[in-house]
């Protein structure tokens, strides 16, 4: 009752203070904006990145010579391993119970001609026909290529949807010859677009069989590895398990050293990202935050000098009755109005200047429970801790002085 | 009982090297239903008595019972109680706020102690009827004369039906004709049972009172009744 009267009190001080209460309230919508612009969009990224890596899907794994390279001694011991042999593509086929699929796999970069026209260094994939089940690539038109091409290295293409919009703006690609680094492929499907992470075309791709990979580009060597699908989640560990101890036996991996290979997820990838990534979002959000601790000390600013000019109206409140509490609790309403007020409309513009941003490197943001509760609990946070300083002040002045105060 | 008693109060104000002393062994005792007036010159204490008889500052030495109750020994919050609830007080600057209606000043004192909105309304409205301001309700106080305001400011120490209503230089800054109605209301309020105390250094105006008490370099100087038959002769 008696705090419903006192919220009463504050909103009309807030309000007969038009000027004042802009400026608080800019100080908190600057602070707040900066750090949810900040976080969403460090959110957004983050989120992007994910949605690519779980392209590979839950239930599988790629199995490399390289693993995920950290650090340069990594780099210089993973040179000096084998590669990945062909053999064990067959080894794992025949002894892994729980690989539903296994996929061999090579990269490489060649360009791609029809015509006169030429695109330049396209990421060319020789992956087996199963790949199409395994990784999150979809037909968008026509179709993969079959088991029967790839056993007789037929020299088809399965080719990316900016490949198609750069060789074949408005003409049917299926059927139609391309040049693959020299060689003729026929395309048989496109795939359906992908969109792209910082800038970083996913589309630009074409896919040939593995067979007719290696007629063209040889053995692939350090480029091979396997990509591998057990048959759930839940058996993954158990498959992973599998497929190693059928490496280090073809590998002749002494039991005492450790792998000479690496089996590699889409959750190691995920962890990989977010370490490297998180000193910097770290001294992003701590940057941002400095905005916010300016915002705040404009808020305890202006509320001192509220204080100060309003020592006369304290004294009133005082001489009628008013304890320390009700001008503590008045003082303290006002401004949790303004930085909550100011929290609620710097989260909705970080929110906004967020999606902009995260807009021009072809991205999209979805609203993030973490950034609200941490705009409000921030923008709270300021009002209370800023707030309380001269809320005290006010609460303890002598009502004799603050009624003669000129 | 007598409604307020003090004993030997004193009011000590240290500046610097040099102690002032406001007020020495003030002890009084005034019964309820008095109406009772301070005289004396300026700088004499007069205020410093009326403000720790309102309870707005304490005591450096001394006793206060009010109502029976020791005042000189209460906390904050309890003072604020006794403000509010035993206290009415009429300044002679009004210290209405500025910013709000004379509604809402005269609510403020039921604000702080917890009355319901439609009751605060109902009092305050009896509060200004009875001060003649029933038509001046939403003004602000920038919007009235200096008796209407002053008017209010009785309002606001009404409102709470308190047991004494303290009022220091009510008419300090108003005219001559504006201070004889708000001394004509004082009677009233007199008449009507109220407790009444009085801060003034005009003649007419304590005439009007039933005792006037004489303070003098922060000591009472006189304390004298004057009698029905001795105010008419005076
Ligand atoms: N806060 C204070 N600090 C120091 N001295 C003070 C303070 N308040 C009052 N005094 C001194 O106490 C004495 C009494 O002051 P008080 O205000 O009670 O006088 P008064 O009788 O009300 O005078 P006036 O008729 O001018 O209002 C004065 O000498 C004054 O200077
Ligand atoms: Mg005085």
């Amino acid at each position: 009752m008696m705090f419903l009267s006192l919220l009463g009190i504050a909103i009309k001080a807030l309000w007969a203070n038009k000027l004042r209460t802009t400026l608080t309230l800019l100080g908190v919508i600057i602070g707040v904006t900066s750090v949810m612009t900040i976080i969403s969009a460090l959110e957004g990224m983050m989120g992007a990145i994910e949605s690519q890596i779980d392209r590979m899907g839950p239930s599988t794994f790629v199995v490399t010579k390289w693993g995920l390279i950290t650090s340069e001694e990594a780099y210089w011991e993973a040179v000096k391993r084998k590669p990945i042999s062909l053999e064990a593509v067959d080894l794992v086929e025949a002894g892994c119970e729980n690989c539903e699929k296994v996929c061999a796999r090579a990269f490489n970069r060649a360009n791609i001609k029809r015509g006169s026209q030429t695109l330049r260094r396209v990421s060319i994939g020789g992956v087996d026909p199963n790949f199409i089940d395994i990784a999150d690539v979809e037909v968008g038109q026509g179709r993969f290529y079959s088991y029967e091409e790839s056993l007789h290295r037929k020299q088809v293409a399965f080719i990316g949807h900016t490949v198609r919009e750069e060789l074949f703006s408005g003409v049917d690609p299926i059927g139609k010859d391309i040049r693959i680094g020299g060689k003729k492929y026929t395309v048989v499907g496109v795939a359906k677009e992908m969109g792209s992470v910082f800038g970083n075309n996913h589309d630009n791709f074409t896919l040939i069989p593995f067979t007719a990979y290696m007629k063209q580009f040889g053995e692939p060597g350090d480029q091979f590895n396997l990509m591998i699908k057990a048959f759930s989640v839940e058996v993954l560990d158990e498959t992973m398990d599998d497929v190693r101890l059928i490496l280090r036996s073809q590998r002749h991996v002494p039991y005492n050293k450790p792998d000479d290979f690496a089996l590699i997820t889409a959750d190691n990838v995920l962890e990989m990202v977010n370490s490297i990534t998180k000193l910097f979002r770290v001294g992003l959000v701590g940057i941002s935050s400095i905005s916010l601790v300016v915002g705040g000390i404009v808020v305890m600013n202006i509320m001192m000098v509220s204080v100060t000019e309003r020592t006369r109206e304290i004294g009133i409140r005082k001489s009628v009755g008013a304890k320390k509490k009700h001008i503590l609790i008045q003082f303290l309403y006002e401004a949790l109005l303004t930085t909550m007020t100011g929290g609620f409309i710097g989260i909705v513009l970080g929110y906004i200047i967020a999606d902009a941003l995260v807009g021009m490197i072809d991205m999209e943001i979805s609203p993030s429970s973490f950034a609200i509760i941490a705009g409000l609990s921030i923008s709270t946070g300021t009002g209370l801790i800023f707030g309380i300083y001269p809320a005290m002040k006010a609460a303890r002045l002598d009502p004799i002085k603050a009624l003669s105060y000129e | 009982m007598p409604l307020i008693e003090t004993k030997n109060l004193w009011k000590t104000y240290k500046m610097g090297t040099e102690e002032v002393n406001a007020l020495r062994e003030v002890s009084i005792s005034i019964e309820k239903g008095e109406y009772v007036a301070i005289m004396g010159p300026s700088g004499s204490g007069k205020s410093t008595l009326m403000n720790l008889i309102g309870c707005l500052d304490t005591p450096t030495q001394g006793e206060y019972k009010l109502n029976n109750r020791q005042v000189s020994s209460m906390n904050d919050d309890e003072l604020a109680n006794i403000r509010n609830r035993e206290i009415g007080f009429v300044f002679q600057t009004f210290n209405l706020l500025p910013r709000a209606t004379s509604l809402h000043n005269v609510e403020l004192p039921l604000i702080y102690n917890g009355s319901p909105a439609d009751l605060r309304r109902k009092m305050a409205e009896e509060a200004l009827a009875k001060v003649e301001l029933s038509d001046r309700m939403m003004h602000k106080p920038s919007e009235l004369s200096g008796g209407q305001r002053q008017r209010v400011a009785i309002a606001r120490a009404l409102v709470n039906n308190p047991s004494i209503l303290l009022a220091d230089e009510p008419t300090g800054n108003l005219d001559s004709k504006t201070s004889v109605d708000i001394m004509r209301l004082f009677d009233e309020l007199h008449r009507e049972g109220n407790t009444i105390i009085v801060v003034t250094h005009e003649q007419d105006i304590a005439k009007r009172a039933h005792r006037v008490l004489s303070i003098l370099d922060g000591k009472i100087a006189s304390d004298v009744r004057v009698s029905e038959e001795g105010r008419k002769i005076l």
